[in-house]
């Protein structure tokens, strides 16, 4: 009896005490622990972002960069559920948070009543963005997308993503052609190299460079599928004309060959270095840096600190311009897969980036501040404050469109500026508006500072200018086709492949080993090499192939809501 | 030690309560010796335990979360034993093991008996402190700096073609047969001098008198350190032998994962590797605990092997 009275007395303490609680729980300061899973700069402290976020909503935040192998580290961190990040971003590994069960399933606290503009944001995607959980069954949502779920039509001015690229002076030297196939292509590189060996420094251009470190061996292996005309699915070429959505990975087929079988030529000609397939990606960008490498299949956010270095030089001359190469049909005359026509397509339709940015961990005290936070900043005030800075200062508005100065645009490009001035490290990975500014006084304007005409051709400089004028374009998008209708299954990049994850490391492995001895084989040898690769990798294509095409139908069935 | 320690207990009180006795009448020996049983209880024998998970399924991550994972007896090592690549790893951290092993001990001695002749002291010491140093250095920089120095274009490849040596230059970095000697030369540039630094002390310690004597009955240089310098070394060198031997299974990982590339994977992925990539990249923990499980057996039947050689050949030993 007495035991019951006190556990009563204790009870009662605990709710008398609740009320309490919950009222202080919003104005007291909090400090969040974040992790992002990539490279990045500690702001300052006297950062002027994260002064305003902590006088708003109380909120400071201590930043955790990843330094080392991403997988690696999140092992390391799921090892123990009860002390995660708060904010835990996995980058490009954020499937192994969500199979960890160290993030919580946000649509408790996500919904039309308490978060009209969080919910707002997501809705357009929501049958991609929720996802039934395979045993329960109920829907589940552990990230909002940091990227890709843009207000208004879609802002195309430039390749953010894959295509075979090329430095301007290559084209300017050859009078602005028009450069559509493989042939055109290599033979443009080739005549220039012949004509100019080496740079101004007497430093021998390098024709091509293929970058295959670790992941980033899409370079090497992904070309294919955008020269068969469809956009970035990863490793696997889909049919989206047929309701089945045949799948099957490409490195291993017939039409692949023709590719692997230009690169080996290029390769015995000296367009391509040796050294190439032993560099590292800082390797890369270093040469990429120097303005000594003529084109490079790569998407284009993998090389932006190349690019910006090549902007502060103001080596204008050798920074590239995006080409939406295809097969010419005589290439692969009798190898295309039965019904298949080549048209170029590098250029998708906007992709909400699915588990990418900002879960909230298991350990985490206080969710619903985070979520509250979130949705309050979507508004625009909050939104300008992130992507444009402060009015007056870091921008203004002159007869409703946002500007910059040069000096200011300059600024924002600063890494050390940014430390000071930026709330980079939170802001990206956390969900932002991006495109067009519907409402208010300012609609008709970009969220983003890159996409604002004002910016884009207000600060262009002279060489691109002329460029784009010799060619008769307004925007290097013009390059390739405008962007096609996403595939109802999204892109298949996104898929993880963990279920199957031994056959992909041997999928994975038999290239990084085979593909670029292929590459470097004598010409004579070449189609025995070719033909042992695609022995050596046929099994493990088979079960990528096939748990691909699975989850192709599954997720187009729920973007279908069936 | 407690075998010395037992021994010496018998001459004294060589009746009265054996092991315990002794035990009792020495507890303060013993109470100092408990720190270290249980620093190595703790750090060397509770984490065997882990080897259990060895025998279970991590295959899936899903299930792996919801704490589901079976028991499957010995279905990892199966796989693994299945699997040419998993072999290819064995051979690979046996050969660059052997190679740095015979490497590093021949230039080690070379070295320490040239530095032993010097009788310049300051000369002596720049060479010792100068080859030594490199230890220090972090593998990632001694990787970048070998990956310039290796390129293609290169200084290696500069100074071989230009002095007529070969023809064009040598794809040092991309072919899988220079990789297990670039490694071996690799180490050898940074361990050589910290290597030499035990058997310069070992030769310090051989009488003097012996050079003396054999330099009266007539023996030159050459065979001073012949006769006397090699002999005089030679217990130090059977003892580190048996210790690197135990070692053998242990090839290093950061310069073959940092020198290592697509074309030379072949030859460049070791068993410690192996293990990262499935332990802590794929989480599967079964798999890479039966590739370390295998790989600490293997290491425990050459050190025995080698300690029972040894004292054979009547030499000191490890146990």
């Amino acid at each position: 009896m007495r035991k019951l009275l006190s556990i009563l007395l204790v009870l009662a303490m605990a709710l008398a005490m609740m009320p309490a609680a919950l009222a202080d729980g919003d104005l007291e300061p909090i400090k969040l622990t974040v992790f992002r899973g990539d490279p990045g700069d500690q702001p300052y402290e006297d950062n002027k972002i994260y002064k305003k976020i902590e006088e708003e909503f109380g909120v400071t935040f201590e930043f955790e960069f990843l330094a080392g192998d991403l997988n690696e580290t999140l092992g390391l961190k799921l090892s123990d559920l009860e002390d995660l990040p708060d904010l835990f971003d996995g980058g490009n590994s954020a499937e192994m948070l969500i199979d960890a069960g160290a993030l919580i399933n946000l649509l408790d606290y996500v919904n039309p009543e308490d978060t009209p503009n969080l919910w707002a944001h997501i809705e357009p995607q929501k049958n991609r963005i929720i996802t039934k959980d395979e045993d329960t069954g109920e829907d589940v949502m552990y990230i909002i997308p940091n990227y890709g779920l843009p207000d208004g039509p879609q802002i195309a001015l430039s390749v953010g993503g894959p295509a075979f690229f090329i430095q301007k002076q290559v084209l300017a030297w050859a009078g602005y052609p028009e450069i559509h196939t493989l042939d055109e292509y290599f033979d443009l590189i080739e005549k220039f190299l012949e004509a100019n060996p080496t740079n101004a420094d007497g430093t021998p251009y390098i024709g091509f460079d293929i970058l295959c470190e670790d992941w980033r061996r899409f370079c090497l292996i992904n070309p294919v599928q955008h020269l068969m005309g469809r956009p970035n699915d990863g490793e696997v070429l889909i049919d989206i004309n047929s309701d089945d959505y045949p799948t099957e990975t490409f490195i291993n087929r017939a039409y692949a060959k023709p590719y692997y079988k230009k690169l080996n030529e290029e390769f015995q000609k000296g367009i391509i270095s040796a050294d190439t397939f032993v560099m590292s990606y800082d390797q890369y960008i270093a040469q990429l840096s120097s303005g000594i490498v003529l084109g490079m299949f790569d998407q284009a956010w993998d090389f932006g600190d190349a690019n910006n270095a090549l902007l502060s030089d103001q080596k204008y001359e050798n920074t590239y311009v995006a080409l939406g190469l295809v097969y010419d049909e005589d290439d692969v005359e009798g190898l295309l897969p039965e019904g298949w026509t080549i048209e170029e397509h590098y250029l998708n339709g906007s992709l909400p980036n699915l588990d990418r940015g900002f879960g909230i961990s298991v350990s985490c005290e206080c969710p619903e501040r985070i979520v509250a936070m979130w949705e309050r900043m979507l508004d625009e005030d909050w939104q300008l404050l992130f992507n444009w800075g402060v009015e007056g200062e870091d921008y203004s508005i002159v007869d409703g469109r946002l500007t910059m100065t040069a000096e200011q645009y300059a600024n924002t490009q600063d890494v050390e500026w940014q430390r000071h001035n930026k709330a980079r490290a939170f802001f990206e990975s956390s969900p932002k508006r991006q495109g067009w500014i519907l409402e208010g006084d300012l609609a008709g304007n970009c969220w983003e500072v890159g996409n604002q005409d004002e910016i884009v051709f207000g600060l262009m400089n002279d060489y691109d200018k002329e460029f784009l004028a010799a060619y008769g374009y307004s925007k290097f998008a013009d390059f390739v086709n405008p962007p096609i209708e996403l595939a109802p299954y999204g892109e298949a990049w996104q898929i993880d492949k963990a279920p199957i994850q031994k056959d992909y490391n041997d999928f994975l492995n038999i290239q990084d080993t085979e593909l670029p001895a292929v590459i470097m084989a004598d010409p004579a040898e070449f189609d025995a090499k070719w033909d042992k690769f695609v022995e050596d990798i046929n099994p493990s294509c088979e079960v990528y192939s096939n748990f691909m095409h699975e989850e192709v139908l599954k997720l187009v069935a729920a973007y279908y809501g069936e | 030690m407690t075998d010395l320690a037992s021994k010496s207990g018998r001459k004294t009180r060589p009746r009265k309560g054996g092991f315990f006795g002794t035990l009792c009448k020495q507890w303060q020996l013993a109470a100092m010796s408990v720190p270290m049983l249980l620093y190595v209880l703790l750090f060397n024998y509770a984490p065997m335990w882990g080897w259990i998970n060895a025998f279970k399924d991590y295959g899936n991550r899903k299930l792996v979360a919801k704490g589901i994972t079976p028991f499957i007896g010995l279905g990892n090592f199966k796989w693994l034993f299945s699997r040419p690549d998993f072999f290819i790893t064995v051979r690979n951290t046996l050969a660059m093991s052997v190679i740095n092993l015979v490497f590093g001990t021949v230039s080690a001695i070379l070295l320490a008996i040239l530095l032993n002749e010097v009788r310049n002291r300051g000369f002596k010491r720049t060479v010792q402190t100068v080859t030594y140093l490199p230890h220090f250095l972090s593998m990632v920089i001694v990787v970048a700096m070998s990956q310039n120095i290796f390129a293609t274009n290169g200084p290696v490849n500069a100074l071989l073609t230009s002095t007529g040596i070969i023809k064009s230059p040598v794809f040092w970095l991309g072919e899988g047969k220079y990789f297990w000697w670039l490694v071996g030369v690799i180490n050898v540039w940074k361990e050589v001098g910290w290597g030499t630094i035990i058997y310069i002390s070992a030769m310090t310690s051989i009488d003097p008198s012996l050079y003396e004597a054999a330099a009266i009955d007539g023996a030159g240089r050459f065979h001073r350190i012949l006769h006397v310098t090699l002999p005089g070394i030679r217990s130090t060198f059977i003892i580190l032998l048996i210790m690197n031997i135990g070692h053998l299974m242990e090839a290093g990982f950061e310069i073959q994962y940092l020198l290592g590339n697509g074309l030379v994977a072949n030859y460049s992925r070791t068993i410690d590797i192996f293990v990262l990539e499935y332990g802590t990249q794929q989480m599967d923990i079964g798999v890479a605990t039966a590739a370390g499980m295998f790989k600490s057996v293997v290491a425990i039947i050459l050190l025995v092997s080698a300690n029972f050689i040894a004292k054979r050949l009547g030499e000191d030993t490890l146990v």
